[in-house]
């Protein structure tokens, strides 16, 4: 058993089902989760713009509504203030919502219902009322979308307590994490990094299994730096370690999956191995989430380190739509912040 | 027969008590003197608060003083605790006839270990999951697309509740009361929703709202009937609301009802000299005359069944006395504790937060983790 599986605590066989694991992509695994807990359980409801007929402007819905039913699965109007508000108003009625935004940049109009809504229900209504939603959106950037397509909003949303955030990158993790969220009691903002869609294959079970929210995947093991990533940096994150490995240098590699909440432990005790840690995302810098993995870190293992911890982040300008894959964190640069760790 | 989009309010009753229409069956002398005491009852709990405020006991209220026909009327139109709704702040009128205990609406405002929400929100921010009152929220008419998924679910799950969903006038300018007007009309979701419409957002008055002539045309446009009416008439406010709520409970569809009415007071302790900076004495006079209260009585009178001054006087001092004690013991309760601070931010607690808390304790017992 790996170290990545070992943490995967909650993957656990359905008694009774068999077969063997299969290999398919990341948006595959979010349909199949999808499908998965709409046929588990009918309180689970499926909308947005597109999601019915047409399954999605990058089909994570497709087939679901024939499948299930235009009361189960259906399109909304154009409009993120009503698809997140009447998931609030859904959930708070009993019912399991997944709402889907088209794209992670356009939930603007939709913040006021996440942050005044979704993420305090529970807490204003001293617990009398709940709100177990899930908003799925696409995110990142990476396919030639401009900055109204491409963009990295997550850290929003990580400052709102009341709020789950998760960010998978593999399909193992996109389907059990999905499960994980429809099946929790709190609001989930579930983001799917777009460029990994088709490019993230991998084995998923053929059992049901969740994801615990909050626990990071140590991908690779090593001693030397720990890289710590999510969601669409992932694959730049471990080329960037095999790329180390042929020079010698052993890097640890921490997927961590959630945001809110995150894997301290695995962090801290990771960098207190290596001495050295980089941080990669590709979010605006300024705010960014990472920059509170950074915090931690240097409070609760600064004796450990022997260099400063190094951050990759994607630059303060508006995603950039010719420059889209200068903008991103690749390889280079990763391992550029790696070498001023390693020779501090 | 109820008429939609008329160009002005439905009215049963005039200011001066006399019936400008024949008055349904319904409203006999009795029922007529209990909703008298209902919304007297509502009134004299507005005026215990603002002393309770005056004396420090609380920091904030919102009166609704002058709305009482309006809120009294729609809790009368509704199933409480049956039907769902999502208020707005300034709807205590409208928990205290639904049946939310006085009680806990001083311990709300009071902030006491016996508020149901726990201490967590400002005055007059209330909540019952027993009558299936949602909780306020103070962005104004981000409960209104809540509202519509609200009734979206009672669809889906096939019961025979409706979802009530009001909110002032300033309330109608926010992209969010159209999102949510909008969604429901589509979905065709069993929702009513009510515009309280009192005339004024804190300083800006309804013409600074809206181009429109009056709110409730704004309902053609979501393909939904709405409805106009005098919102200090009770027995306008109570016919015009039962058909509407008739009409969503059939499956037929989402309806809006445009209460006119005003805010006598000012918009909470934050603007108490409202007459000085933004509207004329002569208007607040005028609409004082129209008193909801003062229109029951004068029915009343003209129906042959005057309340008399010792049956008011006597009403008055017992809700009083009602709020004195409920104060008194709601205090007693104390103050929550710090470690609610973080209860209810999820469902478990999470480790930072416990991490947080650790740290706060450690800081509360003065440095003795």
């Amino acid at each position: 058993m790996t170290a990545t599986q070992d943490r995967q605590s909650t993957d656990t066989p359905t008694p009774g089902t068999t077969g063997e694991p299969r290999t398919i992509n990341l948006i595959q695994a979010v349909t199949e989760a999808l499908a998965e807990e709409l046929e588990r359980d009918r309180r689970v409801v499926l909308f947005g713009e597109d999601v019915g007929a047409r399954g999605g402007v990058f089909m994570a819905t497709a087939g679901l509504q024939a499948r299930f039913g235009k009361e189960r699965v259906f399109d909304t109007p154009l409009s993120e203030a009503s698809i997140v508000g009447a998931a609030v108003g859904m959930a708070a009625r009993g019912l399991r919502p997944v709402a889907e935004i088209q794209f992670a940049d356009y939930m603007g109009p939709g913040f006021d219902q996440i942050i005044s809504q979704a993420a305090k229900l529970r807490y204003r209504s001293g617990g009398q009322f709940t709100c177990p939603l899930v908003i799925r959106t696409p995110s990142g950037g990476g396919v030639k979308g401009g900055h109204h397509h491409s963009q990295s909003p997550e850290s929003y949303y990580t400052h709102t307590p009341g709020l789950k955030v998760v960010m998978p990158s593999t399909p193992y993790d996109a389907k059990g994490l999905l499960k994980a969220a429809i099946r929790g009691e709190d609001p989930v903002i579930y983001f799917e990094p777009k460029r990994l869609y088709r490019a993230a294959k991998g084995e998923v079970p053929a059992h049901d299994y969740t994801v615990r929210i909050g626990e990071a995947a140590i991908r690779r093991e090593g001693s030397d730096l720990t890289l710590i990533g999510y969601g669409g940096v992932m694959p730049d994150v471990e080329r960037a370690a095999e790329a180390l490995g042929a020079e010698g240098v052993s890097a640890e590699v921490i997927d961590l999956r959630s945001l809110v909440p995150w894997d301290q432990e695995a962090v801290v005790g990771s960098v207190q191995k290596t001495g050295r840690a980089v941080l990669v995302s590709e979010a605006p810098r300024t705010g960014n989430f990472m920059g509170e993995v950074a915090y931690v870190i240097q409070e609760r293992a600064f004796d450990s380190l022997r260099a400063p911890v190094g951050q990759v982040a994607g630059f303060d300008t508006p995603y950039p739509y010719v420059q889209d894959k200068v903008y991103l964190p690749g390889p280079n640069r990763i391992l550029a912040a790696c070498v001023r760790a390693l020779n501090y | 027969m109820i008429e939609v989009h008329t160009p002005d309010p439905i009215r049963y009753v005039n200011e001066d008590g006399q019936p400008v229409q024949a008055l349904p069956g319904r409203f006999t002398p009795e029922l007529l003197r209990e909703l008298h005491r209902e919304m007297l009852r509502a009134r004299e709990f507005d005026r215990k608060l603002i002393t309770l405020l005056r004396q420090g006991r609380t920091t904030f209220y919102a009166q609704s003083t002058g709305m009482e026909a309006t809120q009294v009327g729609l809790a009368r139109s509704i199933r409480p605790g049956h039907d769902w709704v999502w208020p707005y702040y300034r709807d205590h009128t409208l928990g205290l006839a639904m049946g939310v205990p006085m009680y806990e609406l001083i311990s709300q405002c009071l902030g006491t270990n016996s508020d149901p929400s726990r201490g967590r929100q400002m005055p007059h921010h209330f909540a019952s999951a027993a009558l299936k009152f949602v909780s306020i929220s103070s962005s104004i008419a981000s409960q209104v697309p809540p509202a519509a998924g609200s009734a979206m679910a009672q669809k889906y799950l096939g019961t025979d509740e409706i979802t009530v969903c009001t909110f002032g006038d300033g309330a109608t300018s926010e992209g969010d009361w159209h999102a949510g007007m909008n969604m429901a009309g589509v979905a065709q979701a069993p929702c009513l929703f009510v515009c309280e419409n009192n005339q004024w957002a804190i300083s800006t008055g309804v013409r600074q709202q809206t181009a429109s002539e009056t709110i409730h045309v704004k309902a053609r446009a979501y393909g939904m009937p709405g409805y106009y009416v005098d919102g200090n008439d009770i027995v306008a406010v109570m016919e015009v609301m039962t058909h509407a709520a008739a009409h969503v409970r059939a499956g037929d569809g989402p309806a809006l009802v445009e209460c006119l009415t005003y805010r006598v007071g000012s918009h909470s302790n934050a603007d108490a000299d409202a007459e000085k900076h933004y509207r004329t004495r002569d208007e607040v006079s005028a609409w004082v005359g129209r008193d909801p209260i003062v229109r029951v009585e004068r029915l009343l009178e003209h129906l042959g069944h005057p309340v008399s001054s010792e049956e008011r006087a006597d009403l008055i001092a017992r809700t009083h006395r009602e709020v004195d004690q409920d104060v008194l013991r709601a205090e007693a309760t104390g103050q929550p504790d710090w470690k609610i601070m973080f209860e209810d931010v999820y469902a478990d607690l999470p480790s930072h937060l416990r991490t947080q808390a650790a740290a706060l304790r450690a800081e509360q017992d003065g440095g003795r983790a």
